[in-house]
């Protein structure tokens, strides 16, 4: 069924979000995630959808607000400094109760930071992706393939949710180019757009009312809901893989780039003789806590984080789950300098020789 | 079977789509590729880098410290990079831009004067298909026929830029099993 393509991973994406059904895009160009407006500036009048390049960042999101509200799964991507002047707007979709794909292609930070690839967004995808205490679904692939399986899918969460979804990928997946098998297109009809979309009357006499704006009583009322929501998420949507951790005496744990450069460390090391696995969330928000709350501490001597970052920002994320039963430590490269197989293993090596101050 | 190749040089030189053709190959003949850009923010002239792995099995890690086979286009990068190969690997250079290359005895060094035979040939464009000509010829890591295969997708409304070139390639194939292990 699938059909084979040798892609970057934000084309990847892109094309991905088309047979997912987005059929609007606005975004304002930055690196390294330029590939995802190029290719959708073709792509999308192809399938009868539209795409804008904004004025700016926060005309854009605001851009993706209005289609959202009428129903169009539609989505926006930055990098990091773009993503911040995006929050205002990522927020308002969350009050608004708005479904839309986030896609944040990371660079070194903070400020300009670096055009290069970096994870030092972590925080701000996981915590506060604008002002008012809201959260989106948080994914980070390791993979172009990964990442076509996850955008594919991202608006079922976000219609089931109302809800923006984030997609988070640093500049080094965005654009590595690796064989990706793609899905076919999801056929759409009008009876597919949402009930509540402002496109449908429904029998009204007005149009529906999308809005922002709520009085007191109803706004606490908002906010229950979505924290209701964020634990059905820990219930239901966990996504994480774990690798060669059943008799493991030391756990990495690595999110997206840094999870491929872990692997190959704990391959290495495996074949050693060292006993180690890997933990890599796939969601970061919900957070895979019961893959750290309960692996067994009397066998596990040691958790590495191991991130595109300094410092590391999971590590707080870890330690909630570990609460003291063994040390954390942790590696990473940042600014735009990779992390490379080598530097990982030695690193490990190090850490687990005790050299490492906890 | 993993490999990795390091392509450099400047903006300009043919450098990512060297890269890219080589990965495309490689799938082509069945095997796992990864690419890699490296560049800064200049549209041309500055530096340009692309790590390609190809493998049996799929990719772990696209992100090796050190590679097989460096391709080194001009000075810069052959400065910037000869330690980035690992002992025993593979050391191919423009010996039209890159001069000397003796800061390191513990790998095979393959010096061709690229930018000669390109323009012998007609074309300083092709410089970067003599390369994977020469790679080819003195790796044996993807095959003439699949490369001609892709060439004649790229270039086949083409006829006489096709020519120029397999011709390119087919030099550098020439000259890279000379140098065969």
């Amino acid at each position: 069924m699938g059909e084979k393509r040798f892609m970057k991973g934000n084309e990847a994406i892109a094309e991905a979000a088309v047979r997912g059904g987005c059929r609007f895009f606005a975004g304002y160009p930055i690196t390294p995630q330029n590939e995802i407006p190029e290719y959708l500036s073709w792509r999308l009048p192809e399938v009868g959808g539209v795409y804008v390049q904004g004025e700016s960042e926060v005309a854009s999101v605001n851009m993706v607000y209005g289609a959202a509200a009428m129903g169009t799964r539609s989505m926006t991507s930055s990098s990091g400094p773009g993503i911040s002047l995006k929050a205002e707007g990522i927020s308002y979709l969350a009050a608004a109760m708005l479904p839309a794909l986030i896609v944040n292609i990371s660079r070194g930070g903070p400020g300009l930071g670096s055009i290069q690839p970096a994870q030092s967004d972590y925080l701000q995808a996981t915590k506060a992706l604008g002002h008012g205490g809201f959260h989106c679904m948080v994914f980070a692939p390791n993979s172009a393939q990964e990442a076509v399986d996850i955008v594919y899918d991202a608006w079922e969460y976000a219609e089931r949710d109302r809800n923006p979804v984030l997609v988070l990928m640093d500049g080094c997946l965005g654009n590595i180019m690796e064989e990706v098998e793609l899905p076919p297109m999801k056929e759409r009809t009008d009876a597919d757009i949402p009930e509540w979309s402002l496109s449908r009357r429904n029998g009204r006499d007005y149009q529906g009312n999308i809005t922002p704006i709520y009085t007191e009583p109803i706004l606490e009322g908002i906010n229950m809901m979505a924290g209701e929501m964020y634990k059905q998420w820990e219930e239901d949507d966990v996504k994480v893989e774990e690798f060669m951790t059943e008799d493991a005496e030391y756990i990495v744990v690595a999110y997206g780039i840094a999870s491929r450069v872990s692997k190959e460390a704990v391959l290495t090391l495996r074949e050693k003789g060292v006993k180690i696995g890997l933990i890599r969330p796939i969601t970061l928000f919900p957070f895979p806590k019961a893959s750290l709350r309960d692996l067994d501490y009397s066998r596990v001597k040691g958790i590495i984080d191991v991130e595109m970052t300094i410092p590391a920002q999971m590590r707080e994320d870890i330690e909630l789950q570990v609460m003291g039963r063994c040390p954390v430590y942790e590696y990473g490269r940042s600014g735009g300098c990779l992390l490379d197989d080598d530097g990982v293993l030695e690193a490990i090596e190090e850490i687990i020789a005790g050299g490492n101050d906890e | 079977m993993k490999t990795s190749f390091v392509f450099s040089g400047a903006g300009g030189q043919g450098i990512m789509s060297a890269g890219i053709t080589l990965a495309q190959a490689a799938i082509d003949m069945g095997k796992h590729a990864t690419y890699l850009p490296e560049y800064g923010p200049e549209q041309r002239g500055g530096s340009a880098k692309c790590t390609v792995v190809v493998s049996d099995d799929p990719i772990v890690s696209p992100l090796p410290r050190q590679c097989d086979n460096l391709i080194v286009m001009n000075a810069q990068a052959y400065e910037k990079f000869f330690e980035d190969l690992k002992p025993g690997g593979v050391l191919l250079t423009n010996l039209n831009r890159v001069a000397e290359a003796n800061d390191r005895d513990d790998v095979r060094l393959l010096p061709v004067p690229v930018d000669d035979i390109a323009l012998e040939l007609g074309n300083p464009k092709t410089a970067n298909i003599i390369l994977l000509g020469v790679l080819t010829g003195a790796t044996g890591i993807v095959s003439r026929e699949i490369f001609v295969q892709s060439l004649t997708e790229k270039f086949g409304k083409k006829p006489e830029v096709l020519d120029m070139n397999i011709r390119a390639l087919d030099k550098g194939i020439e000259i890279g099993k000379q140098y065969k292990a």
